[in-house]
């Protein structure tokens, strides 16, 4: 100890000061880093879980099966098969929580969106020009939109 | 001068260690009350990030451009109304016959995206009968496995996570926007509204529970597909997938390693 206060002043104060801010520093660590830091890398590990957390808005394809099996079976066995009940019918989670909420009527925007021809669009894909195919009538009275290949 | 071990000494070192011993637990407490301002966790439960690996995958020529996959994201995410805010979007290649006698194969690219997509697409402004072909490719966060934008974070609020996915951590990000300027897939944006970066998470608050992320769930022609490679069925559509197109990303020659892959994907694409 004696030594150390043989050596000059100023470094005397330095050594000190150095002492202080590793100590400020070690302490600040030790309190504010996030208990999952590092739980999967350098990141704090709860942002997964806040990130999950939130409530979705999509109730999915099973949701709907609940309780429209039968609608949701039909749809399977014919072209719209792939077409999911949301990207018709609209976000379902309000309505799949409480079947009260009426799902939103589709209009005839929503089969154009799809259907009208557009060089763009893939060649496997049927079209219509909607001008010139059959104007002023209703889709659904020609086709049915859960089994599309049918004719009412 | 040589230090004496006397019973004063001896005493003196052992109180110091003791003292020293009983702030450890202090210390602990204090600081498992310090983290309860930090800590909010309300996860669903028995989700294991390490048992997951996500892929998405594209094939192009199963895009219709409907842009449902834009509206619906727009609806899950809460991503604000405008012209610049999309964490997924579809954009429309249009390529030009070549000159007559140019000795060209293609002839001018144009790309639009008007809106993202959101409503769907106008009538194409180019007649059809100067179109050499024309596609729709949907846009989204490319996963990359060495995400430049988790590199360039000055503080840690992006990452990539054990099952593939690269969020943002909104209690860290400081809306510094380094983020967006180093994504090459212009995949980010800040929103408005929080100040802090925002893109593509996978949908990480369904994919955690078991449902597909809305731009896959709204997919009319199954132009996007999704799957877990560690928890793979037999008839899986990402195995599928695999099976049946040769896949590719977007700007390999950046080295970020994508985990988006596209199918059927033309070299005019960046």
């Amino acid at each position: 100890m004696r030594r150390l206060f043989k050596l000059p002043p100023q470094i005397v104060r330095l050594v000190l000061l150095t002492i202080g801010i590793v100590t400020v520093y070690c302490t600040a660590r030790f309190f504010l880093t996030p208990p999952t830091f590092a739980q999967y890398g350098w990141f704090r590990g709860d942002a997964l879980a806040e990130i999950a957390a939130r409530e979705p808005v999509h109730a999915g394809k099973k949701a709907c099966d609940e309780c429209h099996s039968e609608e949701y079976q039909k749809v399977a066995k014919f072209e719209h098969k792939t077409v999911s009940c949301e990207a018709c019918h609209g976000v379902g989670k309000p309505h799949a929580d409480n079947p009260d909420t009426p799902i939103a009527k589709l209009a005839f925007s929503r089969c154009v969106r799809c259907h009208e021809a557009d060089p763009s669009r893939p060649k496997w894909l049927k079209q219509i020009n909607s001008r010139n195919h059959y104007t002023g009538q209703r889709c659904t009275e020609c086709h049915i939109p859960h089994q599309p290949n049918e004719v009412p | 001068m040589k230090q004496q071990f006397t019973r004063r000494n001896l005493l003196t070192t052992l109180t110091g260690v003791l003292a020293g011993l009983a702030t450890w637990p202090v210390a602990r407490t204090a600081k498992a009350a310090v983290q309860k301002f930090f800590v909010s966790t309300q996860a669903p439960g028995g989700y294991d990030p390490t048992k997951h690996k996500w892929l998405m995958a594209i094939d192009v020529d199963r895009c219709i451009g409907c842009g449902l996959c834009v509206e619906a994201c727009k609806k899950e995410n809460n991503v604000p109304e405008g012209e610049s805010y999309f964490r997924t979007w579809i954009e429309r290649y249009t390529i030009t016959k070549p000159k007559a006698g140019s000795g060209e194969t293609r002839g001018e690219v144009f790309v639009d995206s008007p809106n993202g997509g959101i409503h769907g697409f106008p009538p194409n402004t180019i007649p059809k009968d100067q179109i050499l072909k024309s596609f729709f490719v949907p846009k989204l966060c490319n996963l990359c496995q060495h995400s430049p934008c988790s590199q360039v974070c000055p503080v840690g609020a992006t990452f990539d996570t054990p099952d593939g996915a690269v969020l943002v951590d909104p209690k860290y990000c400081i809306g510094c926007g380094f983020c967006v300027q180093a994504c090459p897939y212009g995949c980010r944006f800040l929103n408005p509204i929080t100040k802090t970066a925002e893109k593509c998470s996978l949908c990480y608050h369904r994919i955690t529970r078991g449902l597909l992320p809305a731009c896959v769930e709204v997919c009319p022609g199954q132009a996007r597909i999704f799957g877990d490679l560690k928890n793979l069925s037999p008839d899986d559509p990402i195995q599928r997938f695999f099976e049946s197109n040769k896949a590719q990303s977007l700007k390999p020659h950046l080295g970020t390693g994508p985990r988006v892959l596209y199918a059927e994907l033309d070299k005019e694409v960046r």
